[in-house]
């Protein structure tokens, strides 16, 4: 469905997209993870023609994309990061007004406003200004505004920045459900978990680059972690942490603050085998966790920084 | 035409901005012409008749003579020689005006310096006027006498100058008595009007469309941005013409007939849609470079009311300062203004005063092209960037 091709955006000195590459398929929820500057929200900037860019191609539908491409526009929904509606304009009114820049149709128009408004719950709030919403209410009238013409291609540009965690879960449970009807979804976060939660494939990227790509389970057999290991334990000493370095499939640890970290490749029997050792040298110890490696260890492993960094 | 009843929609929010300057308007616009239809003492001349007394201690020829001449003008009531009682009928107004000849009057006054004791209501504008008639007739008898006239046939020929009359014809250049044109007044304050509503009202909308998130979001849609601009562009116009239908109509309801047959009507017209063009630019301008709603009250404010104190809008031109008509200059408002007296002054123009009403025509359109050249300059940079 969406085909980008050694995307190169520079602004000045600055590489924001350096051979960007992208497949995406129709029917797809797609994550594009990256942390703040990474390139996302200008990846989408190229992909909408709102930016122009040095070098590289865009084709959406099969078609190449340029800013007069109205006729791949009509297909796309858009969901800015900011909230962007008018403030003078009722819910209601915005709604409509932001479907009727792709529906002429009025009888078409008034459901596929009922429908968006019905989508996004906001039944009890049609006549009210966007200055009298709340946050949550406010980024669920800027999706509306961006879905109302049930769009094949809807592009989510971190659509649940600053949002109550409630509101954050009827968002992501939306944009499941929009998927569910057909809509293919590109969807940009840094927080990992929405991303992990709804994309049925994910592209890391940082400085302009993709660095990984695949579903959460290719991302994280990509990477050494197979299993973290945490454990409360007082005044261990070196001799100690060496030995544990030394058991099997351990590859990395820490221990700050009476908190043992251990990086473990995938393999069986890891926390047996360390409590064990824990138990053999009478070292007490507090609570235990083991943790499967998350989209943050990915990144961590891949680009060597947190993801919030 | 989604982006032309959005347009509108955001108007229909500002609304009562328009109906509050309208209100003003039509407030300034019926107490001037409460007070232009009062006044008519500039228009008119009616000789004025006083309730005068005159007290002859004198008896003379001269008094006797004075007595008759003012008698021409004025009706002499008789009062009693008496101070108190003087002072009693000029209180309540029973007389206006009281002379008192004194005795050896045609020596001490008419040969000598002294003056004719007189009381009358103090601060009355019709004493003078008699002040003026007894110095008329003195100056005139003593000239005669002079002369070699004898004091009887001088006093004849003065009483009988006093009964020539002359007829006198004003030309009525403006077809309003000599004074600027009803509507005229009107059209003064017109400005003023036509800049607050449009740019208040045009800058909030120019705000709300010039939002960035907004303007990507409607850059993603399937509605092209030349035809988007191009709805802006109507909405712009139904607008300025909404606005100045307005105050036409206002003129209409308040001058009715007197507008309508006014020979300058047309230009009338044509001036103020003008200014209405000149306006619009403004608001385009103003809305590209104030981004902050808060904002836009405060330069509207400085705008439309600086430039209306400053072009003559509420203060005549003709009393303003050369400095300060020298700064007005570079201000289309000022030329609306020139074109504004041009036609409440005439009624038909000669061949120089038709070049100024085209040139004040001209130059309020170029004023028009650089406002919107400027804003469309500032968009296309903010584009690039």
């Amino acid at each position: 469905m969406i085909h980008i091709e050694n995307l190169v955006k520079r602004y000045g000195d600055l590489v924001a997209l350096d051979h960007l590459n992208l497949d995406i398929q129709e029917g797809e929820v797609f994550g594009l993870l990256g942390p703040n500057g990474s390139g996302k929200t200008t990846a989408i900037g190229c992909l909408l023609a709102l930016l122009k860019y040095d070098k590289g191609t865009i084709t959406i539908f099969g078609k190449e994309m340029r800013p007069d491409s109205y006729d791949i526009k009509k297909d796309i929904g858009v969901v800015m990061q900011n909230v962007a509606v008018f403030e003078q304009m009722t819910v209601w009114e915005n709604i409509d007004y932001f479907c009727g820049l792709y529906i002429k149709d009025k009888a078409l128009r008034k459901k596929l406003v009922e429908d968006a408004i019905a989508f996004t719950d906001l039944e009890d709030f049609t006549k009210m200004r966007p200055k009298k919403l709340s946050g949550g209410l406010l980024r669920r009238l800027n999706i509306a505004c961006g879905i109302v013409h049930k769009p094949k291609l809807i592009i989510m540009d971190e659509p649940t920045v600053a949002v109550d965690p409630q509101s954050r879960n009827k968002i992501l449970e939306g944009i499941l459900e929009l998927n569910r009807q057909g809509s293919t979804i590109i969807y940009t976060s840094h927080y990992m978990e929405e991303v992990e939660q709804i994309c049925s494939r994910i592209a890391i990227i940082d400085h302009g680059r993709v660095l990984a790509i695949g579903t959460t389970e290719e991302l994280k057999k990509m990477i050494k972690t197979g299993e973290t290991i945490t454990i409360e334990a007082i005044a261990l000493d070196a001799g100690t942490l060496a030995d544990i370095r030394e058991l099997p499939h351990v590859f990395d640890l820490t221990y700050e603050e009476q908190v043992l970290k251990i990086r473990l490749s995938g393999a069986k029997h890891n926390l047996v085998r360390i409590l064990n050792y824990l138990q053999e040298h009478d070292i007490t110890f507090g609570r235990v966790f083991s943790e499967l490696p998350t989209l943050n260890d990915v990144f961590l492993e891949i680009t060597g920084k947190e993801l919030r960094d | 035409m989604t982006v032309f009843k959005g347009f509108l929609t955001i108007t229909k929010r500002n609304l009562h901005i328009v109906l509050l300057y309208a209100g003003i308007f039509l407030s300034i616009s019926i107490m001037v012409q409460k007070s232009v239809g009062k006044d008519d003492s500039q228009a008119n001349f009616e000789q004025t008749s006083l309730d005068i007394a005159v007290i002859d201690r004198d008896g003379g020829e001269l008094a006797r003579g004075l007595a008759s001449y003012l008698e021409q003008y004025h009706t002499l009531k008789d009062v009693p020689d008496d101070p108190s009682i003087i002072q009693d009928r000029l209180f309540y107004r029973e007389v206006y005006y009281v002379v008192t000849i004194p005795e050896d009057f045609e020596e001490r006054c008419l040969n000598g310096e002294e003056q004719l004791p007189v009381t009358k209501v103090p601060g009355s504008t019709s004493g003078y006027y008699v002040d003026q008639q007894i110095d008329t007739f003195l100056n005139d008898v003593r000239i005669m006498t002079a002369s070699g006239f004898t004091l009887e046939e001088a006093i004849d020929s003065v009483q009988k100058n006093g009964e020539v009359t002359t007829d006198v014809t004003l030309l009525d250049k403006s077809r309003y008595g000599g004074e600027q044109s009803y509507p005229s007044f009107m059209y003064q304050y017109m400005p003023y009007i036509i800049l607050s509503i449009l740019c208040y009202a045009l800058s909030y909308i120019m705000i709300a469309f010039h939002n960035p998130d907004v303007k990507k979001r409607m850059s993603c849609s399937a509605i092209p941005i030349r035809s988007q601009n191009m709805q802006l562009v109507l909405g712009f116009a139904v607008i300025g013409m909404f606005v100045w239908i307005i105050c036409t109509l206002m003129v209409l309801v308040i001058f009715g007939k007197d507008f309508l047959q006014d020979p300058n009507m047309v230009y009338y017209l044509l001036n103020s849609f003008i200014m209405t063009l000149v306006s619009l630019s403004l608001a385009f301008l103003i809305g590209m470079l104030v981004h902050r709603e808060d904002l836009i009250s405060a330069v509207v404010n400085v705008v439309s009311l600086g430039m209306s104190f400053l072009c003559g809008v509420f203060v005549e031109l003709e009393i303003m300062s050369k400095g300060v008509k020298r700064v007005a200059r570079f201000l289309p408002v000022y030329w609306y203004e020139i074109v504004n007296d041009l036609l409440g002054n005439h009624s038909s123009f000669s061949a120089s005063q038709r070049a100024t009403l085209f040139t004040g025509y001209g130059l309020q359109l170029m004023f028009a092209a650089a406002f919107l050249g400027i804003a469309l300059v500032i968009g296309r940079n903010r584009r690039q960037a």
